[in-house]
């Protein structure tokens, strides 16, 4: 996941990787994204990595409901 | 010394000293052969919880080596993986910070500031990679 200084310059890193466009989010979102993501203790014992279910319900939350989003 | 405190130690020092400790560091703390850990280690690797190429080389969000996404937070820079992950360090440690990375497409410098829980910065975030594709190559992602 790379940051972009605005969309044409996504568009132009996708041309020049020959990549379809992926999703593109603002920094806020990006932001609730990594909170969500990564602001449990992972040095807590009980951390487990979250089951699908739970990283569905977590992108759902944010918004991100989109195909690019699915996990199965 | 079981999975879960390899797990914890690894992020413990990497969330104070900015990289993740070598296979060596760990032997030393548990008092446990060098061996015993690398299979603790390759557990977590096979379980996704780390990145492992003999030595810890991603402990997610922190980058074990150099990479264009650098985070200053306290006293101590730390390498992300990605700008996710650049944002998930603060948001892991609980703190301020400054990212410093730069146009995935032309290179120009950026700063993002992540402050009293609030991210600045002018930019925009892309994922090339569907989401059910990340760990396919999570090194590429």
């Amino acid at each position: 996941m790379l940051y972009f200084r605005s969309e044409e310059h996504v568009d132009r890193w996708c041309s020049a990787w020959r990549l379809d466009r992926g999703a593109v989010m603002t920094l806020d979102q990006g932001w609730r994204l990594s909170t969500a993501w990564f602001s449990e203790d992972r040095r807590a014992p009980e951390w487990r990595r979250r089951t699908v279910d739970e990283i569905e319900q977590l992108f759902g939350e944010i918004g991100l409901t989109s195909p690019f989003w699915n996990l199965r | 010394m079981n999975d879960d405190q390899v797990r914890a130690r690894v992020y413990d020092v990497t969330m104070h000293s900015g990289r993740p400790p070598l296979v060596a560091d760990l032997a030393a703390h548990f008092g446990a052969d060098a061996a015993e850990v690398a299979d603790s280690l390759q557990r977590l690797a096979a379980g996704r919880v780390l990145v492992v190429r003999d030595e810890v080389v991603m402990a997610a969000p922190f980058s074990a080596v150099a990479t264009p996404f650098v985070v200053d937070s306290g006293s101590v820079s730390y390498f992300a993986n990605c700008i996710w992950d650049a944002l998930g360090i603060p948001a892991m440690l609980h703190r301020d910070a400054e990212i410093r990375t730069s146009c995935g497409d032309c290179g120009t410098g950026m700063t993002v500031r992540v402050e009293d829980g609030v991210a600045h910065g002018d930019g925009l975030i892309h994922f090339a990679l569907p989401a059910r594709q990340w760990w396919n190559d999570i090194v590429f992602t």
